[in-house]
């Protein structure tokens, strides 16, 4: 059985939805046992007292990388069904930005903010509140918009056919400076610690 | 890390490592099963245009945003990522109430700014990520995380980019935090 | 605890670095030869010099000719609008844009059946699909389309009828045919419809 099975057709229609339910609980299950149902757990990773955001979300790409790649090498999923997010470059840099801002002061991402939601608090219900609001805004500022957003269409390209780098070499590269940040940031949160007190877990 | 067992006061998380490496698999399996990765903020996309499409219809046939997401034979609520981000939520639930932070509501906020202060963070920084999460062609998680376990080059932008800002700025929001 | 962190560093480089080292493997297991044979005996891969005359005159948009004779006879007569690629290099990469459009019929032809059959059958194996065959090929486009033969009196009305329809397109190609020769080489310049990738929904996150 080759994957991806959805996109050929191996599991059809009626489980889709199943499929997604059962995904999301796990999704959201680890999410939240790895501490990112709390707002301060996740802006830790940009003051230095916590570095879960960094660890979790690194891990999770370097393993998913590595992990596709072996799958594909073993011919157990066909890449080229699988979803390559396009690239808008000048829309997609401008998005990152604002979303990082976003993210310093809302400390949630959307996926996080669920969770956060789940175990009641209401600040995660506030920052889902606004993204419903800030989508709303950019869907009625379409028509403004529209030209710049859809700039710079790069189409489905992959990080290869953009660097020039093959995906293996990619992945090491990223998995090298992925331990290294692991280490680093180990030392960081140790000493910084040390200094900030007042800081606990939730 | 014995070192910070002082610390290990509050409601204890699974090892970083350990979860990283289980949302990694979990990525996998999706990616095997779906052909894409996991999302969150599509869900309130579709919310947002099942909404506009409730209060006037008209005007979200009119603009072409929501019209590019309305089907003329089901509800845009029906849709993988809503199914997905419902279960989320619940699997935050149950993780919740499996570790004991399942509590009743209530603002989490650095003792040095008031709550109310803090909703107001959240509710900027959400509408924020809301618009910045359309422009990104999608969040964290579908952009950053998924985006660049595909090997996708945007994914990889975003996900860089992301963090990179919340770096840069960090400093001037220093005080809603600790 | 900071031992089992060495350990999974050292997992994970391994994991990493072993990408390189890993033997070349071909995963393309491409068409099974069952499937092979069941569609090579479909008479649907097949098209009548009728069916391409016709699409070529209603100047149908989803139809490419591809001409698989050497490049030499190809510049001596070909149909209008065909490109060229010779049987010998259909595996070549600098032709893959033609086969596999979208939406695109590609009809195979050469002299006779044979070279067409063959590049069909190859262009199948690389697991193209709308592909196919013109029927007889280019001696019997001459028989039936340039030259069609008055049918006996005693043939049926569909005969008489084919032969009007025959004879028409005759006129069509015996002018187009004169008018190739005074714009010379321009017909090679077929513009190369790029392959998309699948289109999948957007929606991202």
């Amino acid at each position: 059985m080759m994957g991806p099975l959805i996109p050929q057709g191996i599991i059809t229609g009626e489980w889709d939805f199943v499929i997604a339910l059962l995904l999301g609980i796990a999704f959201g299950f680890i999410l939240e046992a790895s501490g990112f149902s709390s707002s301060r757990n996740i802006a830790g990773v940009f003051y230095g007292y916590n570095f879960v955001v960094l660890r979790v979300f690194l891990t999770a790409v370097l393993v998913a990388m590595i992990g596709l790649l072996y799958f594909d090498y073993m011919g157990w999923i066909e890449m080229d069904l699988v979803y390559v997010l396009p690239t808008y470059l000048r829309s997609m840099v401008v998005g990152s930005f604002i979303m990082g801002l976003g993210f310093v002061l809302g400390g949630f991402c959307p996926g996080t903010s669920y969770t956060a939601i789940a175990i009641g608090k209401i600040d995660a219900l506030v920052f889902t509140g606004g993204l419903f609001l800030g989508i709303f805004l950019f869907s009625e500022a379409f028509p403004w918009i529209s030209g710049f957003y859809y700039s710079d269409n790069l189409g489905n390209v992959t990080v290869n056919e953009v660097l020039g780098i093959s995906n293996e070499l990619f992945t090491f590269i990223l998995v090298v400076m992925g331990l290294v940040a692991f280490w680093g940031t180990w030392l960081i949160e140790k000493r910084v610690r040390k200094t900030n007190k007042h800081y606990k877990f939730e | 890390m014995s070192a910070d067992k002082t610390m290990r006061q509050g409601p204890r998380y699974i090892n970083p490592y350990f979860g990283g490496v289980l949302l990694g698999l979990l990525l996998l399996l999706t990616m095997f099963i779906t052909g894409r990765g996991l999302g969150a903020s599509g869900a309130v996309k579709s919310a947002v245009v099942t909404t506009m499409d409730k209060i006037s219809p008209v005007h979200a046939e009119h603009n072409i945003y929501y019209s590019k997401f309305l089907s003329s034979n089901h509800s845009p609520m029906f849709n993988w990522l809503v199914f997905e981000s419902l279960g989320i939520f619940f699997g935050g639930l149950l993780s919740g109430a499996l570790y004991g932070r399942l509590k009743k509501p209530r603002i989490e906020h650095s003792p040095k700014i008031s709550g109310k202060t803090r909703l107001w963070a959240a509710g900027i920084g959400g509408v924020l990520f809301g618009v910045g999460s359309q422009f990104g062609r999608g969040c964290s998680s579908g952009a950053a995380l998924s985006g660049t376990a595909s090997f996708s080059f945007g994914g990889f932008l975003v996900m860089m980019l992301l963090f990179g800002t919340g770096y840069v700025l960090a400093y001037f929001f220093k005080k809603l935090w600790i | 605890m900071n031992r089992n962190y060495l350990y999974l560093t050292m997992l994970m480089l391994a994991l990493a670095g072993g990408l390189f080292v890993l033997p070349e493997r071909n995963n393309e297991q491409g068409t099974l030869p069952e499937e092979l044979m069941w569609d090579i005996v479909q008479p649907t891969r097949y098209a009548t010099t009728d069916q391409v005359a016709r699409m070529i005159i209603e100047k149908d948009p989803t139809i490419e000719l591809i001409d698989v004779r050497p490049f030499d006879e190809y510049t001596d007569f070909s149909l209008p609008g065909a490109v060229n690629i010779p049987l010998d290099s259909i595996v070549n990469e600098n032709y893959q844009d033609y086969l596999g459009i979208q939406d695109m019929n590609a009809v195979f032809f050469s002299d006779d059946d044979i070279k067409a059959d063959q590049a069909w059958v190859i262009a199948r194996r690389m697991g193209y699909d709308n592909i196919y065959v013109m029927r007889g090929g280019l001696n019997c486009w001459v028989e039936t389309i340039i030259r069609p033969e008055k049918p006996d009196e005693t043939a049926s009305r569909q005969e008489f009828e084919k032969y009007i329809l025959r004879k028409g397109a005759s006129m069509y190609f015996v002018g187009g045919a004169k008018m190739d020769e005074n714009t010379g080489s321009k017909k090679t310049n077929v513009a190369v419809k790029r392959k998309k990738k699948a289109a999948v929904a957007e929606g991202g996150c």
